[in-house]
């Protein structure tokens, strides 16, 4: 008897204004089972319903979702028609919750202590044991100080510490079943490790049972017994873990792990076209929702939707002989050796910041003596952690900011003073592209006007701006007639293509981008990623920056690693990542969720707890 | 657009938009001259009222003018100050606003204490001791509410500023060729234009208001111009005997200052932009 069952389970969401609302599937006959002390991986990208799962079994859907059907059996107990106190008895107790955003999960303005002592009185508790309990569990997830960590506020821990402090709440009743929804996606890749490998001996020692809710295969595959795949609201396949990715059946499986970069080489990425079907396209698809995207397709797969069929291993499709004969539909992007002219330099770049209020003002280094050389058509990638000062380069090298101290010598011209000549000089030079497009992108102009948004600053026609705007949406692959869309009318893909192509308009020569694929989907960004390798065709040098090293090793020829404001190594990509000489790198790749197939790490605990 | 036929925003708007008609084509309107004085029926009742005449509909005065004539004149002053008062109020503070949020550092500094010390005055003692400065009348009203007001869009104008000054679309401008000027005008207004226009809204029903009680207190736009502050003054002695010449302009003021309020809210639901939509 399995501890976690779910049947037939369908979730509908109301779409469409007005009088007109239609429901849409969210999740379609889901079924899975959850053994004792099992781990089960549910993996899928944003939108296949993955955490409408985890919000199901918590009885806590969004406003506009119901349940339609099905039943979620927990201890032989169907879940959704207890109610509401059974269901808030059981919560926290038998079945507990680890969150997305560690930070926003606990109360800003209430101690460790207090928060922890308010489950432990939920639990039944007595009250004098709150505090031994309360050291105790934190020192099982390995935090320093447990006895003066209890009176700090969580504005005052690090992200991996709150985590921490949420993961031993979930873990102090003992429960039999733990839904972790993203636990680390909010986390450094350092951090990440560290708490993966802590939920997986606690779960271990405890035999609890763990629905594992991620978008990310590499990480699943390290943590997994089982995988499920999620696409468009239903399990395409399931199966153990080790057999799903090796042998993957389902063609959607295979594009995902084709379509991650890996850390141990450079490889060709999948790339499939367009994205997944949103809540509007799900109320009226029919057939196999993976056809209109999937390699192998073919007659029939757009009419006729296949159940999940097999028994240990299970796959939605027609035909799962072809998956393994899925081949990576881009080449991998050539290296290019760094013979060109210098076309930035940077030496002994600093930033030091001013912070506090009028008294006791102190300085806080963000950058320090940073120095490097990005040669014509050379992509250079800079990885490090948050608050190594990637973005404060960034920064610094498109002249938002100004530096402390170095200089910056852009087409052979100083433009470390910014003043209006160095201005002119970065306008026909360098152009950035900005991480989060939401925020990158005017949400009251068109998106034809975003993209020829140069031309305009250059006063030039409109018939000139229309036609450079319709070219670029055309080469960034994107359908002209959106010009006239507003950006929030565009999916996550297509306002990063929108970003990028107005930076594009500019023809600069260099190109640095923050992070514009963090925060996609594996599927998009390896649609970016091609992109980008196409741009270099052009001769268009890059300054990437990034915290997903395989993504680096993927598309940059140099790399700058760096730490705390400093850069602690660089060189060529294909040397770094192969001889790592700096301890840090060393430990940013150790880090890294290894590529599948690799073999399994065991070193995680070795490193030591950390400091912050 | 559907969300400009919001219930709210429909009555706000036909309020406002009756006053200010009633105003521009008070001449055609009005049954009467409304400083025509008929001393014979002084005091005369509502046409519903006992004893009351489809003849003046509204009631005659102490000095025997027609209450709705001297009401819908009455709106002509009512509409002037609340408009060129909070244009000008919004004209300074918006002007202040856009250069303390976008430019920050100093200039940010001196005008958030500008802002600071001129708020600390009560705001009615303030426009009572510009009144007495400036001498009555029209245009000295309009000067006083500005004069006091401005700092309420300031303030509220500068906090938006600065959230989408630090936008990434605004830098993007700059990097992009924009002068400071254009990206001002072009990335940054466009996005707190809602948040103008609904406070506008909300300082010409507060324009209203301050012009009855200067107007009602004798430091308002004059004996010779006709104002609803100064009908209540007149209304306040026969409150008893003739309750409509107080009422009236009561009402008047009333609906004009909610109609002022539910316009400004509706237009900022109609105009904010859903970003989130998908």
């Amino acid at each position: 008897m399995s501890l976690l069952t779910v049947e037939n389970l369908t979730v509908t969401a109301r779409v469409g204004q007005g009088g007109v609302a239609r429901l849409a599937p969210v999740l379609r006959g889901v079924g899975l089972a959850l053994d004792k002390g099992e781990v089960l991986g549910i993996v899928g990208e944003s939108g296949a319903g993955k955490s409408m799962l985890g919000r199901a079994i918590a009885g806590y859907l969004p406003p506009g979702f119901s349940v339609a059907g099905g039943r979620v059996d927990f201890n032989r107990r169907n879940l959704l028609a207890i109610t509401a106190e059974a269901r808030r008895a059981m919560l926290g107790r038998e079945i507990a919750f680890i969150p997305q955003e560690p930070l926003s999960a606990l109360n800003p303005v209430r101690t460790v202590f207090s928060q922890l002592g308010e489950h432990y009185t939920h639990l039944g508790i007595p009250r004098r044991e709150h505090r031994a309990r309360a050291i105790e569990a934190l020192a099982e997830v390995q935090l320093p100080d447990p006895e003066s960590l209890l009176r700090r506020f969580p504005h005052q821990l690090s992200g991996g510490m709150c985590q921490r402090v949420l993961i031993a709440m979930a873990f102090a009743s003992r429960p039999r079943l733990i839904v972790a929804d993203e636990p680390t996606t909010a986390l450094d890749v350092s951090v990440q490790a560290r708490i993966l490998e802590l939920m997986a001996a606690l779960q271990r020692r405890a035999g609890t049972a763990v629905l594992f809710i991620t978008h990310d295969l590499r990480l699943a595959a390290g943590i997994c017994d089982r995988l499920a795949v999620l696409y468009a609201g239903a399990v395409v396949e399931e199966g153990g873990a080790a057999s799903v990715l090796s042998r993957p059946l389902h063609p959607y499986t295979r594009a995902l792990e084709l379509a991650n970069p890996a850390l141990s080489a450079r490889r060709g990425l999948m790339v499939l076209p367009d994205h997944m079907p949103g809540l509007a396209a799900l109320a009226e698809a029919t057939g196999c929702r993976f056809a209109p995207r999937c390699p192998v397709r073919s007659h029939g797969c757009a009419e006729r939707e296949i159940p999940l069929i097999g028994d240990d291993r299970r796959v939605a499709c027609q035909y799962p002989e072809r998956t393994l004969g899925i081949t990576p539909s881009a080449p991998a992007p050539p290296h290019r050796a760094g013979t060109g002219e210098a076309l930035l330099s940077v030496e002994g770049l600093g930033r030091r910041f001013r912070v506090g209020g009028m008294f006791r003002r102190h300085g806080v280094t963000a950058l320090e003596d940073a120095s490097f050389t990005l040669r014509e058509g050379e992509f250079l990638g800079v990885v490090g952690e948050s608050g190594s000062g990637k973005s404060t380069l960034a920064r610094l090298i498109v002249g938002l900011d100004r530096p402390t101290t170095g200089r910056i010598i852009l087409a052979g011209a100083d433009v470390t003073k910014g003043d209006a000549a160095a201005r002119q000089i970065r306008l026909a030079n360098l152009q950035m592209v900005f991480q989060n497009p939401s925020s990158a992108l005017n949400p009251r102009r068109r998106v034809g006007s975003i993209v020829a948004q140069a031309l305009e600053a250059a006063h030039r026609p409109t018939v000139e701006r229309e036609a450079v705007a319709a070219e670029l949406m055309r080469a960034m692959g994107l359908d002209p007639a959106l010009v006239s869309r507003l950006p929030a009318q565009l999916s996550g893909g297509q306002r990063q293509r929108v970003n990028i192509a107005r930076a594009l308009a500019a023809r600069p020569r260099l190109l640095v981008a923050d992070e514009i694929v963090s925060g996609l989907d594996v599927s998009i960004q390896a649609q970016l990623l091609a992109l980008l390798a196409r741009l270099r065709a052009g001769g268009i040098a890059l300054v990437f920056i990034s915290h997903d090293l395989a993504v680096v090793r993927h598309l940059c020829d140099r790399v700058i690693v760096m730490q705390q404001g400093r850069i602690v190594e660089q060189g060529e990509t294909e040397r770094v990542f192969a001889s790592p000489q700096a301890d840090y790198t060393r430990e940013l790749l150790a880090a890294a969720p290894p590529d599948i197939g690799a073999p399994a790490p065991t070193r995680l605990l070795a490193i030591p707890p950390p400091a912050g | 657009m559907s969300k400009l036929l919001h219930p709210r925003f429909v009555i706000g708007t036909s309020l406002v938009l009756a006053v200010l008609l009633a105003a521009i084509f008070a001449p055609l309107l009005a049954p009467y001259n409304p400083a025509h004085q008929d001393l014979l029926a002084t005091l005369a009742p509502a046409a519903w009222q006992h004893g009351g005449s489809v003849a003046h509909l509204l009631g005659t005065d102490s000095l025997g003018r027609d209450v709705l004539s001297r009401l819908i004149y009455g709106a002509r002053a009512a509409m002037l100050v609340a408009v060129a008062a909070a244009t000008g109020a919004a004209l300074i503070g918006s002007l202040l606003a856009l250069a303390g949020g976008y430019l920050g550092g100093w200039v940010d500094w001196s005008i958030g204490r500008a802002v600071d010390v001129w708020m600390s005055f009560p705001p009615v003692i303030l426009s009572l001791i510009l009144m007495t400065g400036l001498g009555t009348g029209l245009f000295n009203v309009i000067l006083a509410i500005v004069l006091v007001d401005w700092t309420r869009f300031c303030r509220v104008l500068r906090a938006e500023v600065l959230v989408v000054t630090h936008r990434d679309h605004v830098a993007a401008a700059r990097l992009l060729g924009f002068s400071h000027l254009r990206t001002v005008l072009l990335e940054v207004l466009p996005a707190v234009l809602p948040l103008l226009f609904t406070l506008f809204a909300l300082e010409m029903g507060i324009a209203v208001v301050v012009e009855a009680i200067l107007s009602f207190v004798g430091l308002g736009v004059g004996a010779n111009q006709i104002a609803w502050g100064q009908m209540i003054a007149d209304g306040r002695q026969a409150v008893f005997e003739a309750p409509w010449n107080l009422l009236a302009p009561v009402l008047a003021i009333f609906a004009t200052v909610a109609g002022c309020n539910l316009a400004g809210d509706g237009l900022r639901r109609a105009l904010d932009l859903d970003t989130t939509r998908a």
